[in-house]
């Protein structure tokens, strides 16, 4: 049985942080910052990658460069263009939010294994998403195999002197084969007796632990939003 | 074409479950490869437009043709969790804006067709305008929730580039945000319609290799 955190844990923290950033003021999104990357840390790392992406950067970058130029009364000169002070500081703010969100669920939903995510579903009642979740994630390479010899046979029949019926065409060739090889598992799970309905034994979604860190979450919200910082 | 089968999630069968399974992962490898792949041209700041109309028309035929094939409540749902979590394992950094947006697309088609107990045409091309028409407000939506104050810029940007797009002086906000609004409507419509027959024609080209009820 994997440790603490679980996947009740993550989806709690996931919850507390939308909350937060919902109801905290643009002054208080630092800690909240803080308290994200130190949960990510605590997790082993693994959620923190965005932070290692150029695109990541990018857009966060984006919104500090653009917002001076389109948010406030613009009130500085710099150079030929006239900029807004106000605007910078509420594209900062606007960028310490994203950064926030982004991670927060990086760190909590994008974390959990497929593995784990199949035991949400089943955890909360939702016996055959899971199984339609395992079916979908080993479905993912056939579909890219299947979509690329469509496209090459209409292709090599020249498609491309008729796009939208080539188009049309390799809609419809994907989805039957598709089709036909969702036939092939039901048959497979059939032959093997599989019924979606059946109770296995699951542990827990929420544990003892998951408790502790949901209280122990509520008294930092609790500092974040009475501190003056 | 379609008759509605009367059950909750209990009733569903293994077919059930797989078929779900195929247009979740249809869905899912689109926004995997061409989603991204969009994305990536156009950064989420600088387009209000494009991105989302492509991929929220694509989604809502896959959708729709799915609900061809599973005629059960709950099943055009199922789809977009299943699509949501697969672009949640994505390779891409910022995948919360469209989970957001195939999550409540699905929602709207599965509330369109809830309301009928046989679908028809039109019933697909209402429910595909609901679907696209989110596209419009997603944005806002979006804004609010990552950026917080960035609203009234999203409403600039988007009368600016509608302005360029459709001629107008940006004067006339109002009738380029309703113009920007009935495009959705309207490109939805067409991807209802469109998955209607093209639910029809992959049913055809099954026909004579369908395999028996479980």
């Amino acid at each position: 049985m994997r440790s603490w955190p679980g996947p009740g844990s993550h989806l709690i923290f996931l919850m507390w942080v939308l909350c937060l950033t919902a109801i905290l003021p643009a002054g208080q999104m630092l800690p909240l910052l803080i308290t994200v990357l130190l949960f990510g840390l605590l997790n082993g790392g693994r959620g923190l990658s965005p932070l290692r992406r150029a695109r990541f950067w990018i857009m966060i970058l984006s919104i500090i460069a653009i917002s001076p130029w389109i948010l406030g009364q613009a009130d500085e000169a710099w150079g030929p263009w006239r900029l807004s002070r106000q605007g910078l500081f509420m594209g900062l703010e606007m960028a310490l939010r994203a950064i926030c969100l982004l991670l927060a669920f990086s760190v909590s939903v994008r974390s959990l294994s497929p593995g784990e995510m199949v035991r949400l579903f089943e955890g909360v009642g939702l016996k055959g998403l899971g199984f339609a979740l395992g079916v979908a994630l080993n479905l993912l390479t056939t579909l890219g195999a299947t979509i690329e010899a469509a496209y090459h046979t209409i292709r090599l029949r020249g498609g491309h002197r008729r796009p939208w019926l080539a188009l049309k065409l390799l809609l419809i060739t994907t989805i039957a084969n598709a089709l036909r090889y969702g036939d092939d598992v039901v048959k497979a799970a059939s032959a093997r007796g599989f019924d979606p309905g059946v109770q296995h034994p699951q542990p827990p979604l929420f544990r003892r632990a998951d408790g502790v860190f949901a209280l122990s979450l509520v008294a930092v919200a609790g500092v974040l939003l009475l501190h003056p910082w | 074409m379609i008759k509605e089968k009367t059950a909750g999630l209990a009733r569903y069968t293994v077919r059930d479950w797989v078929y779900v399974a195929v247009f979740g992962a249809l869905w899912g490898a689109a926004e995997l490869t061409l989603g991204s792949y969009l994305h990536v041209l156009f950064p989420p700041l600088a387009d209000t437009f494009v991105i989302g109309l492509i991929m929220a028309g694509l989604g809502s035929i896959l959708l729709l043709v799915g609900r061809c094939f599973v005629p059960r409540a709950g099943a055009v749902l199922m789809m977009g969790i299943i699509t949501a979590v697969l672009k949640a394992f994505s390779l891409g950094g910022i995948v919360i804006g469209p989970i957001v947006a195939i999550l409540a697309e699905s929602l709207l088609i599965e509330i369109a067709l809830l309301l009928t107990r046989q679908p028809v045409r039109w019933h697909f091309a209402l429910a595909g305008s609901l679907a696209v028409s989110w596209n419009f407000f997603h944005k806002f939506i979006m804004m609010r929730l990552l950026f917080g104050k960035g609203i009234e810029a999203v409403y600039l940007k988007m009368i600016q580039d509608g302005s360029r797009v459709l001629h107008l002086d940006v004067r006339y906000s109002l009738l380029i945000l309703l113009i920007l609004f009935l495009v959705r409507v309207a490109v939805g419509a067409l991807c209802g319609w469109l998955a209607w027959d093209l639910g029809s024609a992959v049913q055809r080209r099954l026909a004579p290799a369908a395999a028996p009820e479980e």
